[in-house]
């Protein structure tokens, strides 16, 4: 029985995860990420996922709940990875080691970028969790590809670079990593790296609706195409196919202008 | 230089009580209307949470009657008020207008430097007099709204209390110093006192918990508490203006504890705060439970990230202690009579509920 409603597509998406693994598992391991920067916080809903599977999923298993709160304590990811091995009676060294290995492995497995080819080049802003999912994303990735442009996701954009970018708003983002978006955004803008930006946020995100207006502002001044693509469980693709279709026909014209 | 703020129920009397003593020209916006709601939502975000659209048009519209500076609040998140004014400053700029918005954030420091920069030449005791005016005006306006709400239901001549809150408000926003507004809580006791009241009539009790913008400004919430008061209901807000300032920011032990212990109530639901006021709904629901509640409504702007968590986890709460639930999410498009209509069910629910009990 679930009567999760009004929360975000990945969130939902991560429900559905959740659910199907849960009756053949005996560890559920849900960390509550509160916090991967000093002064800043994830989303609420990422902090409260293993209190909203607790209320909508009966019959779990024994849940791993540990907390990673970098806001005002570096060491609480230390204390996090030891005690996450302490679950399993596994030494704080041993556990180290794992999470040392896991990070190694995440560092690869990055997307990384792809040699420039001629032509378009958009700067595709928002969460991994929504672009780099196929299906979340109507695997927008490929899409974009086949249509002969080149993507630029935030992730590669410098992060010293988005933080110099970001330094110029009124107030630092207080999201983790929409601070990053935000700044990847502004860094791809000015100078122009990208004809054109788009904007992908789900229905009902919070942080987007804010940063997508800081976004949507700094790029009218600049004269640089914004496009913003709202994603839910209702979507179709044809519409979104035509609405991508459209922006590049757009860019297109304009540098032929 | 004439000074705006946001409203937010009856907020804007202590803010104009304590601006204007602080030495500053001050200018309330225009009281909310549809059309601040429109104008607020034709230029914010669209996703964007009631709140914003509603205060971006109080600014618009404030500033369009005159006003050059904006106090508002900020914040360090995770909800999104702590960014609203960075956003909202640009789209006014964006607009066209020339402005000065401040925001006070939680941050002593930086307040006292805007208090030192807005009043030159006030000593810190006329500033500290100030203050304790406004407390006093804001205290007072509570207390009777509070009173309000018991006697509502029970009137036996619908209107009168109303009434009373209606002169009360506009005395209270009219005085100067403190013992004037403790001499008219005094008199609007006494007048409230005689209200002619039905004495064998036992109203359901209905605590409403949620959101505090959506909770306290009336025009948001499609005047809930007065509504309900009409239908006979007696209605315990759980978030008044005076409890979140003793507790957020001034810290008061006696407040904080009572925040503390419902944040415990809370804990085996919601472990850890998410921002804005979801464990205080959860840990309210819980509370009220045991304090003899017949039901709970929950209210909360369309998309408010905190409250949405609340609602998904409100149900078990409901279920686990037994206390019938009504969650009203608001935005520019709520309609009164669909609201009016899932509250009348809502009460039809909890009268066949107690009459089941009263046969047990």
């Amino acid at each position: 029985m679930s009567y999760l409603a009004e929360v975000c597509l990945p969130v939902k998406a991560y429900f559905g995860h959740a659910y199907e693994v849960c009756q053949d598992v005996d560890y559920l391991f849900v960390p509550r990420i509160v916090s991967a920067a000093k002064g800043q916080y994830t989303c609420p809903e990422i902090i409260s996922l293993p209190d909203m599977l607790r209320s909508n999923i009966l019959k779990l298993p024994k849940m791993i709940e540990i907390t990673v709160d970098l806001r005002k304590d570096w060491r609480s990811l230390y204390h996090a990875v030891a005690g996450g091995g302490g679950i399993f009676n596994v030494g704080k060294i041993a556990s180290l080691y794992a999470w040392h290995q896991a990070w190694r492995m995440g560092q690869v497995q990055n997307y990384l970028p792809t040699a420039k080819k001629e032509g378009l080049s958009i700067g595709l802003i928002g969460h991994p969790y929504i672009i780099y999912d196929r299906q979340i994303s109507m695997n927008v990735l490929d899409k974009l590809g086949n249509l002969g442009v080149n993507v630029v996701t935030p992730d590669m954009v410098e992060v010293y670079k988005a933080q110099n970018s970001a330094a110029c708003l009124d107030k630092e983002i207080f999201w983790c990593y929409c601070s990053h978006l935000v700044g990847a955004a502004l860094a791809l803008m000015h100078p122009a790296q990208v004809n054109g930006l788009i904007l992908m946020s789900s229905f009902s995100c919070g942080p987007d609706s804010l940063i997508g207006e800081i976004i949507k502002g700094r790029a009218q001044t600049l004269n640089i195409p914004f496009m913003l693509l709202t994603i839910d469980e209702h979507m179709a693709e044809a519409g979104f196919v035509t609405r991508l279709e459209a922006f590049i026909d757009m860019l297109e014209r304009r540098t032929q202008l | 230089m004439i000074v705006t703020f946001p409203h937010m129920g009856t907020m804007h009397i202590t803010l104009k009580a304590l601006f204007t003593d602080l030495g500053l020209a001050v200018l309330s916006p225009p009281p909310i209307t549809k059309k601040t709601m429109d104008i607020g939502a034709k230029y914010a975000p669209e996703m964007a949470c009631l709140p914003f659209k509603i205060t971006l048009g109080n600014f618009i519209e404030a500033l369009e009657a005159g006003a050059d500076t904006i106090i508002t609040c900020g914040g360090v998140g995770p909800c999104r008020l702590g960014y609203y004014a960075q956003v909202q400053k640009n789209i006014l700029k964006e607009l066209g207008f020339e402005f000065e918005l401040i925001a006070i954030e939680p941050n002593i420091i930086q307040v006292l430097k805007i208090l030192y920069r807005l009043t030159p030449g006030k000593s810190w005791k006329e500033v500290y007099a100030a203050f304790r005016l406004a407390g006093a005006k804001m205290t007072a306006l509570d207390s009777i709204e509070g009173k309000i709400s018991n006697i509502r239901p029970r009137e036996k001549v619908s209107g009168r209390a109303d009434l009373l809150w209606q002169q009360s408000v506009k005395e209270i926003e009219a005085v100067q110093n403190i013992s004037d507004v403790q001499a008219l809580v005094g008199g609007y006791n006494e007048k409230l006192n005689k209200v002619e009241l039905k004495w064998d009539y036992e109203p359901l009790r209905i605590g409403i918990v949620g959101e505090i913008y959506v909770m306290l400004e009336p025009f948001a919430n499609q005047d809930i508490v007065r509504q309900l008061g009409k239908m006979g209901v007696e209605v315990h807000k759980t978030m008044f203006l005076t409890d979140y300032v003793r507790v957020h920011l001034q810290r008061s032990r006696q407040y904080y504890n009572a925040y503390q212990q419902i944040v415990d109530l809370a804990k085996p639901y919601l472990g850890h705060y998410v921002g804005g006021h979801a464990i205080k709904s959860i840990g309210c629901t819980v509370e009220m439970s045991k304090a003899g509640f017949d039901g709970i409504i929950q209210v909360f702007p369309f998309a408010c990230m905190p409250e949405t968590i609340a609602k998904n986890i409100l149900p078990k709460v409901s279920k686990e202690v037994n206390m019938p639930l009504l969650s009203l999410a608001f935005d520019e498009q709520s309609g009164e009579a669909g609201v009016l209509t899932r509250l009348e069910a809502f009460i039809d629910l909890l009268q066949y509920r107690r009459s089941k009990k009263i046969v047990q």
